[in-house]
């Protein structure tokens, strides 16, 4: 279950730990080995490895170009691989692609569906793919619709607002009870109504069983839904864990994100913070920003530098955040790509 | 490519669908017919012998009727090629892909659905031409005459998947489809007769002629078969028996549609 999970696996962001954690290889639901794909030299994904459980939320984060739609891509057998392997419930990727298309189901990053076809006609359309019994298809796409309320509408698909759009999306991928369910960037362009109801709905699917592959560049998206994190940059996993192995494991302390209304003001208060103990780190950003890391109390620290601050923009004090942990990782933010 | 199975006709329906909800594109397939009869009708109203004596008794519209048999079924290598570019963009034919249904069934669902608005449109062609406009038509050729124009029209379909090959963008799909339907249409002699032989090389050719005379010129298939009927544009006599023709149609259709889905594989499995 989750939180044995959570438990058995390391504090460090080696991938290869996952593997080495592994108690009985059955539990794992996807095991990735080396996975690479390249697009005329350009590898987009550069030999990932990875070990999903069964029953978890798996998240694979990281900002545009990381790779994350290439892997699912992978993983959803439309793009084949150019080096290693995936075994997916016990089906190699590879040697059986076939084998495995009855027990994913796929929600792309962009709204594909049927444009002309209304609600109705594009979920039963999955169905008959997977083969589906056609009673239990009408049922079965009804509640779906009704749960994500696009149920009764007898118009195209295509005069659907975004959000409507977007969750007929994510009922396509689910109307033959997909053991594996890849969410590609699930919530993108939705309102926060609507993206909370998506979100209740995916928590909803993961107390079914279901095991769930995220992908998503939405820190707080990740933090709220995920079990497992994989943080990837450039097409490679640079940290896995859970959210709290991940903050760990980044040992960033607290922080503090400044901005400033000059260059010459953000350089004067870099270089008095760099003369104070407990600032570990500080990161320039563009636009004239800072974030500090530093340990010891926020209030005790607030103190201390507004005794000396002269001028600032804009200044602010939190917890450390996935969004820092990337910051550290590859010296830039998730939205500076 | 897997096994087909029952899942072509789902895939079939989904297009057809789609295709009927498609305003636009709907009255066109029913608009398109009836404005090339009225085209023809009024441009080759005149008798044979006025217009260089080809078959007497007919006039210059029963000859050319069949033209547009052959530019009516040709439409589908257009049809054809925006329906897959489309899939192509819009990401359809990749979630399908995810899906437990093979490729096979995919172009058969095409084949399928395509078929069904080509007899649409011949039934229009016929209504109106034979039944409105009053063109000369031997009645028991029709299923023969029918049956040979949808194989060609299977090769229309593989001349379209060719084109979708290569094409992202349906709009592209739609102008080199129709750039590409109408050079064969007028290279053929399809539209007007040709004295050349660069017509032998086009299935509307022969499609044209075979049609010409099973439905038009003669009245039974046994002696079409057997003696000389097909008017080689190099000469006034006949000189091939209608089962070369045949054979040409077949051998146009296979090429189209082997070519068209291993090159469609090829360009789409990434």
């Amino acid at each position: 279950m989750n939180v044995s999970i959570k438990e058995e696996v390391g504090n460090t962001y080696s991938d290869n730990d996952q593997f080495n954690n592994s108690k009985n290889s059955n539990e794992f639901i996807i095991e990735i080995e080396g996975l690479e794909k390249s697009f005329d030299g350009f590898k987009a994904v550069d030999g990932i490895s990875l070990k999903v459980r069964k029953g978890e939320l798996f998240s694979l984060l990281g900002p545009n170009g990381a790779g994350k739609s290439t892997t699912i891509r992978m993983l959803t057998t439309v793009l084949k691989p150019t080096n290693g392997d995936a075994i997916i419930n016990n089906i190699s990727l590879i040697n059986d692609k076939n084998k495995i298309k009855p027990l994913i189901g796929v929600c792309p990053q962009d709204n594909v569906i049927f444009e002309a076809l209304t609600a109705e006609d594009n979920v039963q359309f999955v169905g008959q793919m997977h083969g589906m019994d056609r009673v239990e298809n009408e049922l079965r796409t009804k509640a779906l619709l009704e749960k994500m309320n696009i149920a009764g509408r007898e118009k195209a698909a295509k005069t659907f607002s975004g959000g409507m759009k977007r969750r007929l999306n994510l009922v396509m991928s689910l109307i033959h009870q997909p053991q594996i369910l890849f969410l590609d960037e699930p919530s993108a362009g939705l309102d926060p109504q609507a993206r909370r109801l998506v979100w209740e709905f995916i928590k909803e699917l993961k107390k079914t069983g279901m095991t769930i592959i995220l992908t998503t560049h939405d820190m707080v998206e990740a933090d709220a839904l995920s079990d497992h994190i994989a943080i990837m940059d450039h097409g490679k996993i640079i940290a896995m864990g859970t959210l709290n192995e991940l903050k760990k494991g980044s040992n960033n302390g607290n922080i503090l994100d400044f901005s400033f209304y000059s260059n010459e003001e953000l350089i004067k208060t870099k270089n008095k913070l760099e003369e104070i103990d407990n600032v570990k780190e500080i990161k320039e950003l563009e636009n004239n920003k800072l974030v500090i890391s530093f340990t010891g109390g926020i209030k005790t620290f607030k103190q201390e530098i507004l005794s000396w601050l002269d001028s600032f923009k804009t200044l602010h004090f939190r917890e450390d955040s996935l969004e820092d942990i990337f910051l550290k990782l590859t010296g830039r933010g998730l939205r500076d790509n | 490519m897997n096994s087909i199975d029952l899942k072509a006709w789902h895939i079939a329906r989904k297009n057809v669908k789609e295709k009927i909800k498609n305003y636009g594109s709907m009255f066109w397939t029913v608009a398109f017919p009836i404005l090339m009869l009225l085209v023809y009708k009024l441009a080759f109203s005149e008798s044979g012998d006025d217009v260089g004596g080809m078959i007497n008794g007919l006039t210059a519209f029963d000859v050319e009727f069949p033209g547009i048999v052959v530019y009516t079924i040709g439409m589908s290598t257009v049809t054809s090629a925006v329906m897959f570019s489309m899939s192509k963009k819009n990401g359809t034919l990749e979630r399908i892909d995810s899906m437990p249904v093979s490729r096979g069934n995919v172009f058969l669902g095409a084949v399928l659905s395509e078929t069904i608005f080509m007899n649409l449109q011949l039934i229009i062609v016929f209504v109106f031409g034979y039944g409105v406009l009053g063109a000369h038509f031997e009645l028991a050729m029709l299923p023969l005459g029918y049956m040979f124009a949808m194989i060609y029209g299977v090769g229309a379909i593989g001349l379209g998947i060719i084109i979708a090959s290569f094409l992202r963008s349906p709009e592209a799909a739609n102008g080199f489809g129709m750039l590409t339907h109408m050079t064969l249409m007028f290279i053929s002699g399809a539209f007007f007769p040709l004295d050349n032989n660069g017509v032998f090389f086009t299935p509307q050719y022969w499609i044209k002629q075979v049609y010409l005379q099973l439905t038009v010129v003669g009245n039974s298939f046994s002696d079409l078969m057997y003696r000389g009927s097909i008017i080689l544009p190099t000469s006034n006599a006949t000189a091939m028996p209608i089962w070369g023709g045949l054979l040409m149609i077949i051998v146009f259709t296979s090429l189209f549609i082997i070519i068209g889905v291993k090159i469609f594989q090829k360009k789409t499995s990434l």
